[in-house]
């Protein structure tokens, strides 16, 4: 994905730079698509958004061109572009304005911008995946939210160094600085550790910004997955977009909610104990909700649904007296939303981050996929105007390939330079680019398109990134209907890295994946009419497309500490510590052989349980094996350890009771850089 | 909708009365109706359908309305109706009858050449046609019990069905010893029709949904009252139908109807909404004798005089027009003679709270006569939860029962799953606005396996339906 990111990362910085226009009215109309999946995948993905506290600027964090783009905040045209580090997921500004922080997620860096000189003017180092940062008021300490390590990293916001580390919920992501800047609250992606076939548990961690420590956890029952919160400038309403799983009911329909509620929990003073309302209608539903603002007078909360493409406008006045009126709870009531929601707003594709103007009278969207931001007229309710970030990237790569990007010398200078070649005969003459059209859209794209929207399930209300979280997994186990009621209980597997893997399934019966995402996905998750070829197969694409994340545990040269080199050799080990031959069959390194960990055949070891119908069991790959907790088809070990500790008392899986605590520790050591 | 009285009269072998050149149509803003199809009948009696009766006891006759001309649709019939446009625009599926004396049966013209051809032969009535995705359709099939839903099963092209009712590729969709009658097709893919409530049991006219298999068959909403049929899902994704005599409309976010406030009329059947969001109702106001197709903008105050001739009236306005074709159904049912059912919490009810602990669960099915059987009984858990293997394909229904086997609580009507289906249900008649919870049901943490309701002799257990 980012074989061409270094050199034509910048370059297309200035090309989008030069060809990012406002369009006026709503409709996109996308390019045809070119065929084959060998294009670059490198579009801007604009996932948040940013007023400059004077208003005059728009900072848009590109995702996937790894930017963040400046644009003047009246007319959108474009004022600088930022090349920042890999895969950002969050950005916020210093309390004066003048550092913009930005978290890198897959290099696990912070960016400092400068925002007079809109220049990175620092990079610093932190760990485990960081998802979003913000700053005290005091602009003394830097709070950067980790999804790997699942605590929120508290740096000197001067020098950038590691002062402490709270702990957060698990895939801690999102935060939000109360008004008065003396409480940051955190969300996360992932559900908390909890017992196995149990209502998963969530948190929304707060934070006392003087002190630097965790003040109070709000639960979030039955809550899987946390996103934005947005709190009212008064600081006494909070709201967290969340997705509330029905993973412990069998999943035999859809309607009335039988999968998920998209639903908002509301705290603060406002409300008083914490409540969660519904976002879903009885036939039309509000999937993956995401970005939440709250207008400075309070009169309204706006919510994106990533999933279902809209953004829901609630009256809050009309929310509170309902809550105050009627007993709950009401995340089971689909009519409730009738009581709140003021309409609901078509958007681009994957709507994600959302900013209000000071006024209130303009909220902006960013569309993921489709490269744009809506501009809404809160006073309408419509989309006065959409506008796109994204120049025709991709046709450049199809049409010069890595040795022509590879000959523009200076990103710095990119504009220019691309403009250069952006008038060159050749390339008009090879193109269909029309400038005044967002950039073309991919196979890949359109894959990943299919892959985040909820459209082709019945009523809309689930899409494959409902359960796989930013195209990785949700930590839930769930019981899918065609095995039986509560039977052959399923652990949710990882995404990434999983071309090459087939059979897919737990008990290994769908040999590739367009039989996976085809017919199955349309029985028995849709429910409803599924993808044409085209789409599946652009679907099918992306999700082989899609790579590692960084391996955290690995050396920065590839070495192995000591411990890793003692459990690769017990996972390669032929003899046990008796000097008895291990069967083939037995050794760790038989089952989980290959690059990806997989001999992508089945076994029996050992794990059936009575309410399984088979032992036999797909071998899963173990890319980044340490992420993904719980383990086992049915997720019920808990951690790697208890998969040998609890869950291998016959030694079926592994020949590991001969093995002592500290040994098993090495294993692990060793596996976690898988 | 410049034609004069004399043009109409001309055109048409028929006394027609294009209301626009009789003094409505000056108005300049006045929305041009489009093209459409209309039934129009000497006698039109409104839900006979349900009471198994005829709607056209006088026969009807398909009227097409182009550019303010309107003519009959197809020649050589002597009776014609139930006009379904498809889903491109180009053909319509109708109920016709060449001779007085035959039953209703299916008919395709096409509009490029009006090339006519039988879709199916049965030797009942077979009346009210929808397009289904995927080139089924749904249709009302008259049995001994009233009318029947009845479909082609997915994969059989309707060019197939010249087979008799029943045969082979024919898929009953309704099994209720009541009639049921197709209304519309939602773009979710599900079937809208007509039935009494209580299912199977009662005569108040009521919508209902089912999916394209004759799995998940339920009420739209549970807020039961006056009679709710005739029923057109709009481009918003609002459900309109004549409530009574007046209109009223299903919307996404409310559990209960809403009534809509059009001008004072007597309104009958389905409507056909326009391009432009403009409605084509038929209805009769204190100045007609007859049913007549009107046109309403919603939200303005009066309705417009399109089409209405003397001595008939004129109902179920189809547009002659592209439209969106509903998803299909992907069926997902599985190869057994039997369904299971899992409800999740039995005391969960709009009726109010189950006075009482239910300790079982009683089913009972009706046999081919219409007699209720008790199938058995089943343990209900302390949450409220129940697991079983119930006949399918017939009508069934569940009573709550106390320790001593009194009845807490009795459906009120029957209703049934299809064979191979697994269904959850919330609660007993817990209406479609109650989500589930997520937690694992008590009946299922204790066995996978539902007691069996089926009457049929257990020879060895069967683990959750497998």
């Amino acid at each position: 994905m980012s074989r061409l990111r270094t050199s034509l990362g910048a370059c297309l910085t200035a090309l989008a730079a030069a060809t990012l226009g406002c369009f006026p009215g709503s409709e996109i109309v996308h390019a045809a698509a070119a065929d084959g999946t060998d294009e670059v995948l490198n579009y801007a993905s604009p996932v948040e958004l940013l007023f400059s506290p004077d208003g005059s600027r728009l900072y848009v964090l590109c995702q996937q061109s790894d930017e963040v783009r400046v644009l003047n905040a009246t007319t959108y045209a474009p004022m600088k572009t930022i090349a920042v580090g890999h895969v950002p997921r969050g950005f916020s500004l210093s309390a004066n304005g003048s550092r913009l922080f930005v978290a890198n997620s897959w290099d696990d860096t912070v960016s400092v911008i400068d925002t007079q000189l809109l220049e990175v003017v620092a990079t610093w180092p932190v760990r485990a995946e960081p998802s979003s940062v913000v700053e005290d008021r005091a602009g003394k300490y830097l709070f950067v939210a980790d999804r790997i390590s699942d605590d929120v990293a508290v740096l000197n916001a001067q020098t950038g160094a590691e002062v402490k580390r709270l702990l957060a919920g698990r895939g801690a992501s999102y935060m939000t600085l109360a008004p008065d800047g003396s409480r940051l609250y955190v969300t996360h992606v992932y559900p908390n550790p909890g017992p196995h076939r149990t209502p998963p548990e969530s948190e929304i961690s707060v934070i006392d910004t003087a002190r630097a420590e965790v003040v109070d956890r709000i639960p979030l029952h039955s809550i899987a997955g946390v996103f934005h919160v947005a709190i009212s400038n008064d600081g006494r309403l909070g709201a967290a977009a969340e997705l509330h799983p029905k993973n412990l009911v069998p999943l035999a329909h859809l309607e009335h909610g039988g999968a998920f509620a998209d639903t908002l929990t509301l705290f603060g003073a406002d409300v008083g104990k914490p409540v969660e309302i519904p976002l879903d209608e009885l036939d039309r539903y509000a999937a993956r909700p995401f970005g939440v603002a709250i207008t400075p007078d309070k009169s309204r909360l706006y919510v994106t649904s990533g999933g279902s493409e809209i953004v829901t406008v609630i009256d809050v006045a009309r929310l509170l007296r309902y809550i105050h009126t009627h007993r709950g709870p009401y995340a089971e009531d689909l009519s409730a939303s009738a009581n709140y929601v003021v309409t609901r707003i078509p958007t681009g594709r994957d709507p994600r981050g959302v900013a209000l103007t000071q006024d209130g009278s303009r909220l902006l969207v960013a569309n993921r996929l489709d490269d744009t931001v809506s501009v809404i007229d809160t006073r309408s309710n419509r989309v006065a105007s959409t506008v796109a970030l994204a120049g025709s990237k991709q046709l450049w790569a199809l049409h010069f390939g890595d040795e022509m990007f590879a000959k523009i010398p200076d990103p710095s200078q990119g504009r220019t330079q691309c403009a250069n070649c952006h008038l060159d005969e050749r390339h008009r003459q090879g193109s269909k680019m029309d400038l005044t059209r967002p950039e073309q859209v991919s196979a890949l794209r359109r894959g990943e398109q299919a892959f985040y929207t909820s459209r082709y399930s019945f009523q809309g209300q689930i899409g494959c990134a409902n359960c796989h979280i930013d195209s990785t997994f949700d930590g839930l186990q769930w019981d899918l209907e065609p095995d039986g009621f509560a039977r052959d209980i399923v652990d949710n597997r990882l995404l990434e890295d999983v071309k090459d893997t087939e059979p897919y399934k737990w008990n290994g019966g769908n040999p590739n994946l367009p039989t996976e995402c085809g017919p199955r996905t349309e029985k028995y998750f849709w429910r409803s009419e599924n993808y044409d070829d085209r789409t599946l197969a652009d679907l099918t694409a992306y999700i082989n497309s899609l790579p590692p994340r960084p391996n955290r545990w690995r050396m920065p040269d590839e070495a192995f500490t000591p411990a890793q080199e003692r459990g690769k050799a017990i996972f390669e080990r032929a003899v046990d510590k008796f000097g008895a031959p291990i069967p083939l069959a037995n050794r760790c390194s038989y089952c989980h052989s290959g690059p990806k960990g997989t001999s992508q055949k089945s076994f029996d070891v050992g794990t059936k349980k009575p309410t399984d119908d088979s032992g036999m069991l797909d071998t899963p790959q173990l890319t980044n094996i340490a992420l993904t907790a719980p383990y086992l088809h049915d997720g019920s070990a808990r951690t790697l350890e208890e998969i040998w500790t609890i869950y291998n008392p016959g030694d079926k899986h592994g020949r590991t009771n001969d093995l002592i605590k500290d040994e098993l520790n090495d294993l692990i050591e060793y596996l976690r850089t898988r | 909708m410049r034609l004069t009285c004399a043009a109409l009269a001309a055109a048409a072998p028929v006394v027609l009365m294009l209301s626009p050149v009789c003094g409505l149509a000056q108005n300049a803003e006045r929305e041009v109706p489009p093209d459409f199809i209309v039934t129009a009948a000497p006698a039109y009696v409104p839900l006979a359908e349900l009471r198994g009766q005829e709607r056209f006891p006088e026969g009807a006759q398909l009227l097409l309305v182009r550019a303010g001309k309107a003519e009959p649709l197809v020649t050589g019939f002597a009776a014609s109706a139930d006009a379904n446009v498809s889903f491109d625009g180009q053909t319509v599926l109708f109920a016709g009858k060449r001779s007085a004396g035959d039953p209703w049966q299916i008919w395709e013209l096409a509009f490029k050449d009006h090339a006519v051809r039988q879709v199916m032969v049965t030797t009942t009535d077979a009346e009210s046609p929808l397009n289904l995705p995927g080139g089924r359709m749904v249709w009302a099939q008259r049995t001994p019990a009233g009318f029947q839903l009845q479909s082609g099963e997915d994969g059989q092209p309707t060019p197939t069905f010249l087979n008799p009712t029943a045969g082979p590729g024919m898929l009953p969709l309704a099994y209720t010893r009541a009639s049921t009658f197709p209304a519309d097709v939602l773009r979710d893919g599900r079937i809208l029709f007509e039935a009494g409530f209580p299912l199977g049991k009662g005569s108040t006219p009521e919508l209902y949904l089912v999916y394209a298999d004759g799995s998940g068959v339920e009420s739209v909403r549970c807020d039961h009252g006056r009679a709710r049929w005739g029923g057109t899902q709009l481009a918003s994704g609002d459900v309109v139908f004549t409530h009574g005599t007046s209109l009223a409309r299903f919307t996404s976010a409310m559990a209960h109807d809403v009534p809509i406030e059009a001008p004072r009329g007597t309104y009958a059947g389905a409507i056909a909404e326009t391009a432009s969001g403009a409605w084509l109702v038929s209805a009769r106001t204190a100045t007609d004798a007859r049913f007549a197709i009107k046109m309403w903008t919603p939200g303005s105050s009066g309705l417009d005089a399109v089409l209405a001739r003397s001595g008939e009236d004129l109902v179920e306005p189809v547009l002659i027009a592209p439209r969106t074709r509903p998803n299909r159904h992907p069926s997902g049912l599985h190869p057994w003679d039997y369904a299971n059912l899992l409800a999740l919490d039995a005391r969960v009810s709009r009726d109010g709270d189950v006075k009482g602990k239910p300790v079982s669960v009683r089913l009972e099915a009706q046999d081919a006569t219409g007699r209720a059987i008790a199938m058995g009984t089943a343990p209900v858990e302390q949450d409220g939860s129940f697991f079983v293997k119930v006949p399918a394909d017939r009508p069934i229904r569940f009573e709550l029962l106390d320790f001593k086997g009194t009845v807490l609580r009795q459906e009120h009507g029957w209703f049934w799953a299809r064979g191979g289906e697994q269904r959850i249900c919330v609660g007993c008649h817990a209406g479609p606005e109650r989500a589930s919870e997520n937690r694992v049901p008590a009946v299922l943490m204790r066995t996978t396996v539902p007691v069996d309701l089926t009457g049929v002799k257990v020879v060895a257990a069967v683990p959750g339906g497998n």
